[in-house]
């Protein structure tokens, strides 16, 4: 049975949900909604999608999707999942999944509650290094985690950056958290996988490194973000930076019998070894294993890209397939509830303490 | 008559709002979305005596924007568009904030939208130049694209901004006047159109060969623009933009490198173009996107097929250049010499 897929919200980040299910022979893009008509009349006609609407009821009437992918911004999670789900649909949401963690715990009960799947759009998690990286995890190559770096660079300078820093009414600007928590799912998702404590002591500080001076006054958004995390086992930093070049997107793992050091932008997972030769001949392997291990992921991605595997998504279209099977299958969906619970709760705690009206 | 400008700080916008100067107009608001780009335009009035320059800071995708753009104004210069980013934003910022614009229009109290005259600075994009045999002439009766998703997002959101702006006349009978440039350049502006080749890493592939290239020196389209928009006969007109003496791309290239700097550059024919653009369609299809088809042989029709250019009707309007080619050219290389001398 062919999936019928549907998408609501036509911005920017639409092009790659509607790039990547195309992709899957299993599922079909029916329509897509958006509010303003002639944001749903591009997306469509640009990418021959059948139907567009500007109603997202009269959409989920008339197509009866399976699926409704939620594209909007987050102010609107909320009520549209509860709309999707009372029409019978599973949700796929882009992230992040709500503006507060009140909202996300609503959205995931209501989820629970209409018996329907839904996964939040944690495509990093499914990029190749990171499905690597939780093979070494767990096949024990890194032992047990003892602390773990999660850092993204931002470029203000880019295509979103730029809409942002222009528009003094951008939807980003309103939120809670603004630039970062528009960002930080993708640095938080990497790290709760090894720091799985419900309520870890979190220490952020924030802080902005450059007033976008006559680009529509951007004097509140606040563009370097450092956070220490500890729990019980494992203790973290997180990193958001707008400043730092390259813009990469960093994840080590220091584990009790080995360190990994992913590189999401480059695709490449090196590890960094305990020395198992004595004093100054210790000190002269390691550059070469490390040259090793850039050589073999070099040559893998070589092979991705003949392959046509290579694509930027291409952890989006996995986190799809898998979504989609487990609708199919009516088997656990690819990220846990509880996973996704817990990054919204230390996003809005981070939050609190950075930008202190979200406290009150 | 209270005149406005959208997009009055952008590299056009500061020559239209001078030239409206120049033409006599006295009260001209001029509505610009960032508030760094006031400098030009406020040296302008100096030059003139007596003329009243509002400066209105806004977005027009904001309905509210638009509103206290639109107040008291008999004539609206829409030359504010998206000229780069990802396609939901050019769509945004130029179809959905046109649509505001019109809206706010029809919307306010005060002046009926029937005694205003709105002129739409379009673009050649629009025109489906792709079907059309080489050495075909464009004129204003060349028909307009008929599949703009194969072009690039620019020309297909610059079509949807025009049937807007057609639908919109339709329905509440404003004056309509629609320009059409080629390439604006001029101190300021880029240094390439496509038209001329494409930059892919270190390498410029030049893929305009003989091709000529439809230049509107900024400073001459500005003028281009206040004229029809003061001429009574241009109420419901559509005019192309372009200067008389056009050099053909591989001149563009060989002066700019005379007088701007060297540059590395691989000439390639419009059939070797083609036969890259057939090669890159295929990878596309095949690894479903994985590089994107920055040519397909739509797009290199459309670009580099090779037309002529007529801009006789613009000449009916009393327009002339003011600044003959050989000098637009000098002037731009000059600008351009410096900008890569600072870079340096």
């Amino acid at each position: 049975m062919s999936l019928k897929i549907a998408i609501v919200g036509c911005g920017k980040i639409a092009d790659a949900h509607v790039e990547e299910i195309r992709k899957i022979p299993s599922v079909h893009l029916c329509a897509v909604c958006d509010l303003e008509p002639i944001m749903a009349e591009q997306l469509a006609v640009r990418y021959s999608v059948p139907q567009w609407y500007s109603d997202v009821a009269k959409m989920l009437e008339a197509e009866r999707p399976d699926v409704l992918h939620i594209t909007t911004p987050p102010q609107s999670h909320l009520p549209l999942t509860e709309q999707a789900l009372a029409a019978g649909c599973h949700v796929f949401i882009e992230k992040p999944i709500a503006l507060r963690y009140s909202d996300a715990q609503a959205i995931i009960a209501a989820a629970i509650a209409a018996g329907k799947k839904l996964a939040v759009n944690y495509w990093p998690r499914f990029e190749a290094p990171a499905l690597e990286l939780r093979r070494l995890h767990e096949s024990g190559v890194l032992g047990n985690p003892v602390h773990v770096e999660s850092s993204i660079g931002y470029d203000l300078q880019g295509e979103f950056g730029m809409a942002l820093r222009r528009d003094p009414q951008h939807w980003v600007r309103r939120l809670p958290g603004k630039l970062f928590q528009n960002v930080l799912d993708h640095v938080l998702n990497k790290i709760t996988p090894f720091l799985e404590d419900e309520n870890p002591f979190i220490q952020a500080i924030a802080w902005q490194a450059e007033a976008a001076a006559g680009e529509g006054g951007s004097d509140e958004l606040l563009d370097e973000l450092r956070v220490m995390i500890r729990g019980a086992q494992v203790s973290a930093y997180a990193t958001f930076s707008a400043h730092a070049r390259p813009v990469g997107q960093i994840l080590r793992v220091y584990g009790t019998k080995n360190t990994a050091h992913v590189d999401y932008i480059a695709r490449t997972v090196v590890l960094e070894r305990k020395q198992t030769f004595p004093s100054a001949l210790g000190r002269l392997f390691p550059p070469f294993l490390a040259a090793k291990d850039h050589l073999r992921q070099g040559l893998k991605n070589v092979n991705s890209f003949s392959h046509a595997r290579f694509h930027f998504f291409d952890g989006m279209r996995r986190l799809l397939e898998d979504f989609y099977l487990s609708i199919e299958k009516d088997s656990p969906p690819p990220i846990d509830y509880g996973e996704i619970l817990r990054v919204s709760a230390m996003m809005e705690r981070i939050f609190e303490q950075v930008y202190p009206e979200v406290r009150a | 008559m209270k005149v406005l400008v959208t997009g009055a700080g952008g590299f056009l916008g500061v020559h239209v709002v001078e030239r409206l100067l120049a033409h006599g107009y006295t009260d001209i608001r001029c509505f610009l979305r960032d508030s760094g780009k006031t400098e030009r335009l406020l040296t302008l009035p100096e030059s003139h005596s007596g003329p009243k320059l509002e400066l209105c800071y806004g977005n027009l995708r904001s309905k509210s924007d638009c509103a206290l753009a639109v107040a008291d104004v008999s004539l609206v210069i829409h030359l504010a568009a998206g000229l780069k980013g990802a396609p939901a934003e050019l769509f945004a910022d130029s179809v959905v904030a046109s649509r505001n614009l019109l809206d706010a229009l029809e919307e306010r109290d005060g002046i009926p939208i029937q005694e205003t005259r709105v002129v739409l600075v379009s673009s050649f994009g629009v025109y489906g130049a792709a079907a059309l045999p080489r050495g075909t002439l464009i004129d204003e009766g060349t028909p307009l694209e008929e599949h703009p998703e194969l072009r690039d997002t620019y020309s297909h959101s610059k079509l949807r901004q025009e049937q807007l702006f057609r639908d919109y006349q339709q329905k509440a009978g404003f004056q309509l006047v629609v320009l059409r440039p080629g390439v604006i350049y001029g101190p300021g502006g880029g240094a390439f159109s496509s038209r001329v080749g494409l930059q892919i890493g270190p390498v410029f592939f030049h893929l305009g060969g003989s091709n000529l290239l439809p230049l509107a020196y900024v400073v001459n389209c500005a003028e281009a623009i206040v004229l029809a928009a003061g001429h009574p006969a241009a109420a419901g007109q559509v005019y192309n933009v372009h200067d008389d003496d056009l050099p053909t791309a591989s001149r563009y290239l060989r002066e700019y490198k005379r007088h701007v700097k060297q540059m590395r550059s691989i000439r390639l024919p419009y059939f070797a173009t083609r036969m890259l653009a057939r090669f890159l369609e295929a990878y596309y299809r095949r690894s479903q996107g994985q590089l994107p088809a920055i040519i397909t042989r739509y797009k290199a029709a459309a670009a580099w097929g090779g037309n002529r250019f007529d801009n006789a009707k613009l000449h009916t309007l009393g327009w002339s250049q003011l600044v003959a080619t050989p000098d637009a050219m000098a002037k731009t290389f000059e600008h351009l010499r410096r900008q890569d001398a600072r870079r340096q």
